[in-house]
């Protein structure tokens, strides 16, 4: 048998650093460098957006209210002359910040929690996965919005409420990987030579359930950028006049005939983030499963 | 069967019981209890102990707990505390709107998704992958649109500027025509992202089973490549879509939530936002636990048709 | 050579077929260049190992070929039309009615969701043109023929309702149903058991016999081919490189590649054994296979010509060809390779430490609880192990062998303590490791060699860290792999180098005694050769014990000293390997020798063979008496009430049977 990498040429420089297993990916796969194209200008310009030549995101201007776009004000702007390119970069941030944060939460939970119930099974199983259940019973925007109705609006309770419907996800998700590798042959290996629990879920369950929960997480995240907005649009999630997309394109709904731009922008916004975060899990898909690779 | 619908069943009570007691205590519980949340600051002590009085705040958790299960057996849900409805009533004019859409949005999706999804299998099994890629990159973008996104970009395209279909009005079941008129456009927006969902999930479905070797075997007899797609293919592929359609249906109340809020739909999501804007923490549990049990009796007989469809699970 | 012939005397002519997979990254040529032809009623076999290209060689003449598979050029004649040419829909006329295929995997070659008879019935109405009621008369006397019982009972059954060997059985009567004249098999039998393998074989030759249907059979095994073909095409890298009668390919292969493989082949008899073959290198790269003869890399007779010009098939007798530029392959090498010879011992009682038992079981029994039909009524149980009562002596090697749900995996869990027996005990003088059957799956993907290797002895605290790096360098030279390979990981070797590590792995903390639960069925022949071989010398150098699970007897007896037959879940035989061989005592263990087909035409066309009927009983219902009395030729009453026990049958042999042969 021929062993053969099938890394393009151009990138073969990237396998001498073998410290950065992330960086071969990226330039060797096709969807996740599509993903990084996209993510990477918004990620800049959002991180530099006070450096900018434009308006702060709540500075009002009553003499160009209503604005088409223009060079000066690439969005246009709204009711109050705010620049609605300022204000979406603004949205943007609280965006990722609400994505990342809700992935982070329910990887750690998710890890945790779905490795205890997979790996020790019998009566702690069954109790995580009946609480589990019942969170799962609830279709997770209704999730979200119950909880931000009693523990109130704002970014942290957002977070919250969108982390509370995906751990319990994770929770499945990780207790299922762990099931499937706990019959593999290199577990039986480890165990004829008397190794602990502890090294067997150390070294070698959570190490190969980390990619496919990754994979699972970059949803995770476009998922939550999509409800947030959602209860930002409803009036459930970050209140005005601090810009979130959802709540930007609440603020134009009313005025749709004489601005579309108010609302449309954020929302394609939305759907680039949203766009690149799934490509970004293609992608690792696609270099964890060589047969994806056509 | 019998045996597994039984313990289906089982489990689908206690998931129940856990949903209504999660729902209740976490209520309960809360900083501050749900009378002087609803009043905010504007009313005395006194007033507010009235409240708590006519909203059985006062007994003790337990008592109200088991008051709570016994009126929701016996579909007692009380009065709205604004406006003193009955939020039985509420529920009975606003149940079949909400189902209306859910349904006109489950049989459009079910008609266009499928087809859609095997041919573009069918497309990248024999390796033609620029239509595939157009129908599945379609779809994806599509899914990924936020549904409220979309829903004001058809209202402006089709209601604003084509006029096609009314952006408001009444919404009277019996007008059938001028109902279905109204609620066309919410499900148009509902089964857009539904049929992107549906369609891509269908092609993974497909595409897994086509490459199957029983596949090849239909094809060694002699069987027309249609027929080995519609007879075999989908028939096996039957079986993961069936599940995911369950799952899904969980997206579609949140879309439906959204939708009847844009539109102005007097339905079950209209309902809620507007419990939780006036702060009523009666109707909203409501509400909650309704959908729950929703979503999970809907997920139960999806697990049935599941056990029905595949011969190799024994009872 | 020209292997034209007249259309009307063959069924099939394949003429100079290339297949190539066309990926995005590469263009793999699979098959490059093949040409030959079937007669009415010829049952010709296509040996290679995996990777030759025999298989995308099958399914192109039928163009059943996967995307991105794609006939590049050739001519395929079947019925005097070109396969390669034909219209989808012409082709469907060819499919099932002029040509039945056997797929290799009975359990996923059948529609899961559909019942026999949807699946068999409206093939025939089509392709006949007869009514639903004629057809299904028709696959009902197929069933029956081919070995269902209550055939028209069991057409209503759905597939996973049926064995592996009965879903094959219906996989056979599906292709012969539409009476095709030519029936292509995809390696029928090697999903199957030993016993199963013998009657479907047996079957397909009364069939072909009957019905004159000529047909192809794709195999790795050639044993198989010399039990079975009349002629034999070896394929390798793309292109047949030997073709013709099997009696005389066998007897005088003339090339390189064919002489080698048939002494990858453990051939056990007599005192010394000849140690096994191994073939050198990989087989080339089809992405870009080389110019000049593709075997010349591991060929011992290659010359300066191999590397620039190409060999074709060119005539070495009557109905026999090769390509090879040497009339007589590897015998006209300056240096032939030369058979190395080891001794073995033959149950040679003073060679081993005399008392010294280093592994006894006592009564080893393992139930598992079976599914309850209810969740209140009580669950059957399944007794993989039934009463197992073995020792083994240091040094020794013992083989087990069964049919698959004998037990004799579940046996090695619970010596390795991986399960932990119902009742029974287990000593064992030292420790115990394990060669696992799949080395990739063994291997965490995450680490790398070195990791893997160091493992053992890490989990155990033995020695600090640069002795343990000092200890596995020398392991890893042990198993004859190079330092270098410390550092990769486990998808960056073949199948032969894991199976190696795996062996290191299991020697990192010295153990006493070595299980190997089929190390070698997951490989390819030639590499088999190499991890035989590997393990008979660290048998001989190191003085470990092997335990050798398998159900490839030949291997068992080449590498064994004793042997132990295995029969739903007891020890039905033991003794001496070569004993148990030449003069088995269990009916049971006759059977399995008579079901192998030994590489050598004469010797299968002389031999008389009792084919085992049925198959193994579940091991849910375990019968009262014997529990081989379901399938014995000398069964008699006292068998079916009275369960027979292990005792001594001769000096050396032990045997549970009533009727011992």
């Amino acid at each position: 048998m021929a062993i053969t990498f099938t890394t393009p040429a151009r990138a073969s420089f990237l396998l001498r650093m073998p410290k950065l297993p992330g960086m071969r990916f990226l330039a060797g796969n096709k969807k996740a460098r599509l993903a990084l194209i996209i993510l990477v200008p918004i990620l800049l310009l959002t991180a530099f957006a006070s450096y900018l030549p434009l308006q702060g995101p709540l500075q009002t201007n009553l003499r160009a209210m209503m604005q088409e776009p223009s060079f000066y004000h690439p969005f246009g702007t709204d009711r109050m002359g705010r620049d609605v390119l300022a204000r979406t970069l603004a949205g943007v941030q609280v965006s990722l910040l609400v994505g990342f944060s809700v992935a982070t939460i329910a990887l750690v939970f998710g890890i945790v929690l779905g490795t205890i119930a997979g790996f020790f099974g019998r009566t702690v199983d069954r109790a995580i996965m009946s609480i589990v259940d019942i969170f799962l019973a609830f279709p997770s925007l209704l999730l979200a919005i119950g909880l931000v109705s009693i523990v109130g609006t704002g970014l942290i309770p957002v977070i919250l409420a969108i982390a509370l419907a995906d751990v319990p996800r994770f929770i499945r998700l990780q207790r299922s990987l762990v099931l499937s590798l706990r019959s593999r042959a290199y577990i039986d290996a480890a165990r004829t030579v008397k190794a602990s629990q502890w090294w067997l879920m150390s070294r070698h369950i959570v190490p190969n359930t980390i990619a496919p929960l990754l994979v699972a997480g970059s949803i995770a995240a476009a998922n939550a950028i999509l409800v947030e907005a959602s209860l930002s649009f409803l009036g459930l999630g970050i209140m005005p006049p601090s810009p979130s997309l959802g709540n930007i394109i609440r603020d134009g709904q009313l005025y749709l005939q004489q601005a579309w731009w108010i609302s449309t922008m954020p929302g394609v916004v939305i759907l680039a983030i949203a766009l690149s975060l799934h490509f970004l899990s293609d992608g690792i898909r696609e270099a964890l499963d060589p047969r994806a690779r056509k | 069967m019998l045996t597994y619908s039984f313990n289906r069943l089982l489990q689908l009570v206690v998931t129940t019981l856990g949903v209504v007691t999660l729902v209740f205590f976490t209520l309960r519980l809360i900083p501050g209890d749900a009378a002087s949340a609803m009043a905010g600051e504007t009313l005395s002590g006194e007033a507010l102990d009235r409240l708590r009085d006519q909203m059985g705040l006062n007994k003790p958790i337990l008592i109200q707990y088991f008051e709570y299960l016994r009126n929701l057996v016996s579909l007692n849900f009380g009065d709205t505390i604004t406006t003193g409805l009955s939020i039985g009533d509420l529920l009975l004019t606003a149940i079949p709107i909400t189902l209306a859409i859910a349904v006109a949005t489950i049989v459009l999706t079910i008609i266009i998704s499928i087809p859609l999804g095997t041919l573009a299998a069918y497309l990248a099994h024999k390796g033609h992958k620029t239509l595939d890629n157009l129908i599945t990159g379609t779809a994806m973008l599509v899914d990924l649109m936020p549904s409220f996104w979309t829903a004001l970009v058809f209202l402006l395209l089709f209601s604003l500027t084509l006029g096609l279909f009314p952006a408001s009005g009444t919404v009277s079941l019996d007008e059938p025509v001028a109902f279905l008129h109204r609620i066309a456009l919410p499900v148009l927006v509902l089964s857009v992202t539904q049929i992107a969902t549906m369609a891509r999930i269908t092609r993974t479905a497909v595409l897994e089973v086509l490459s199957e070797d029983y596949i090849r075997t239909a094809r060694s007899m002699g069987w027309s490549e249609l027929r080995v797609l519609f007879r075999h293919a989908l028939k096996n592929a039957a079986l993961p879509i069936v599940t995911v359609v369950g799952l899904s249906f969980g997206s579609l109340l949140n879309g439906t939530i959204i939708v009847e809020f844009i539109f102005t739909i007097p339905g079950l999501g209209s309902l809620l936002v507007n419990g939780i804007n006036s702060r009523d923490y009666q109707l909203v549990q409501t509400l909650i636990v309704f959908y729950a049990l929703f979503f999970v009796s809907v997920n139960f007989f999806t697990d049935l048709v599941y056990k029905r469809l595949d011969p190799r699970v024994q009872f | 050579m020209n292997f034209m012939q007249p259309i009307t005397d063959t069924v099939l002519q394949v003429h100079d077929l290339h297949t190539h997979f066309l990926t995005e990254t590469a263009v793999v040529k699979a098959v490059n260049g093949v040409s030959f032809s079937l007669k009415p009623g010829e049952r010709v076999a296509i040996v290679g190992e995996s990777g030759s290209g025999k298989s995308a060689m099958a399914m192109s003449l039928i163009r059943l070929l996967a995307y991105p598979g794609k006939i590049v050029s050739g001519e395929v004649i079947v019925g005097g039309r070109d396969i390669t040419k034909l219209s989808e829909a012409e082709l469907n006329g060819v499919r099932g009615s002029e040509v039945g295929t056997i797929f290799q995997d009975p359990m996923s070659s059948l529609d899961p969701v559909m019942r026999v008879s949807e699946q068999m019935i409206p093939p025939i109405m089509r392709n006949l043109g007869l009514p639903r009621k004629e057809a299904r008369d028709i696959a009902v006397g197929w069933l029956d023929r081919v070995g269902i019982p209550d055939a028209a009972g069991r057409i209503d059954a759905y597939p996973f309702e049926m064995s592996g060997g009965m879903r094959q059985r219906v996989m056979i009567a599906m292709a012969l149903s539409c009476n095709p004249r030519l029936i292509i098999a995809d390696e029928p039998t090697t999903a199957l058991d030993v016993t199963i393998q013998a009657q479907i074989v047996e079957l397909l030759k009364n069939l072909t016999a009957e019905t004159g249907a000529a047909m192809l059979f794709i195999t790795h095994d050639l044993g198989l081919v010399a039990r079975f073909a009349h002629k034999v095409g070896v394929m390798y890298a793309g292109k047949i490189v030997e073709f013709g009668s099997a009696a005389d390919v066998f007897a005088h292969p003339r090339h390189p590649y064919t002489q080698s493989l048939l002494r990858t082949i453990p051939n056990a008899a007599g005192a010394e054994r000849e140690r096994l073959l191994q073939i050198p290198g990989f087989p080339p790269d089809m992405r870009n296979p080389p110019v000049g003869c593709s075997f010349r890399e591991r060929c011992a007779a290659a010359q300066d010509r191999c590397a620039v010009s190409t060999p074709e098939l060119t005539f070495r007798g009557v109905d026999h060809s090769a390509a090879c530029f040497l009339p007589n392959g590897l015998n006209d090498a300056p240096a032939p390779p030369k058979p190395v010879k080891r001794a073995i011992r033959l149950s040679n009682e003073a060679d081993l430490v005399p008392q010294q038992d280093i592994l006894e079981m006592h009564n080893l029994r393992k139930h598992f609880p079976g599914k309850a039909t209810f969740p209140w009524s009580k669950p059957k149980t399944v007794r993989a192990v039934n009463g197992v009562n073995l020792r083994m002596r240091k040094g020794e090697t013992l083989g087990i062998v069964g049919e698959s749900g004998c037990g004799k995996s579940t046996l090695a869990r619970l010596l390795l303590g991986l399960d932990e027996p119902t009742t029974g005990e287990i000593f064992i003088a030292g420790i115990a490791q394990m060669v696992f059957q799949d080395p990739y799956s063994s291997f965490n993907p995450k680490m790398t060699i070195f990791n893997i290797i160091e493992e053992p002895l890490i989990v155990t605290g033995a020695g600090t860290r640069p002795e343990r790096a000092e200890k596995v360098r020398a392991l890893i030279k042990q198993v004859g792999l190079e330092e270098s390979y410390l550092d990769r990981y486990p998808n960056q070797l073949s199948g032969g180098q894991r199976q190696r590590v795996g062996v290191a792995r299991a020697l990192a903390l010295n153990p006493s005694v070595v299980v190997a639960d089929e190390p070698t069925s997951a490989l390819d022949v030639s590499v088999r050769a190499q991890i035989i071989n590997l393990l008979c010398d660290l048998k001989d150098d190191l003085g470990i014990s092997f335990i050798f699970i398998s159900h490839d007897l030949l291997t068992v007896r080449y590498i064994s000293d004793r042997i132990a037959v295995m029969y739903l879940g007891e020890v039905v035989e033991y003794g001496p390997a070569e004993d148990v061989f030449l003069k088995p005592a269990h009916p049971y263990t006759r059977a399995l020798i008579d079901a192998i087909p030994t590489p050598d035409p004469a010797i299968e066309a002389q031999r008389s063979i009792n084919i085992i009927s049925g198959e193994l009983p579940s091991p849910l219902n375990i019968p009262t008496g014997c529990a081989f009395a379901s399938r014995c030729f000398k069964v008699t009453d006292r068998c079916r009430e009275e369960k027979p026990v292990l005792v001594a049958h001769s000096q050396k042999r032990d045997a549970a049977c009533h009727f011992p042969l």
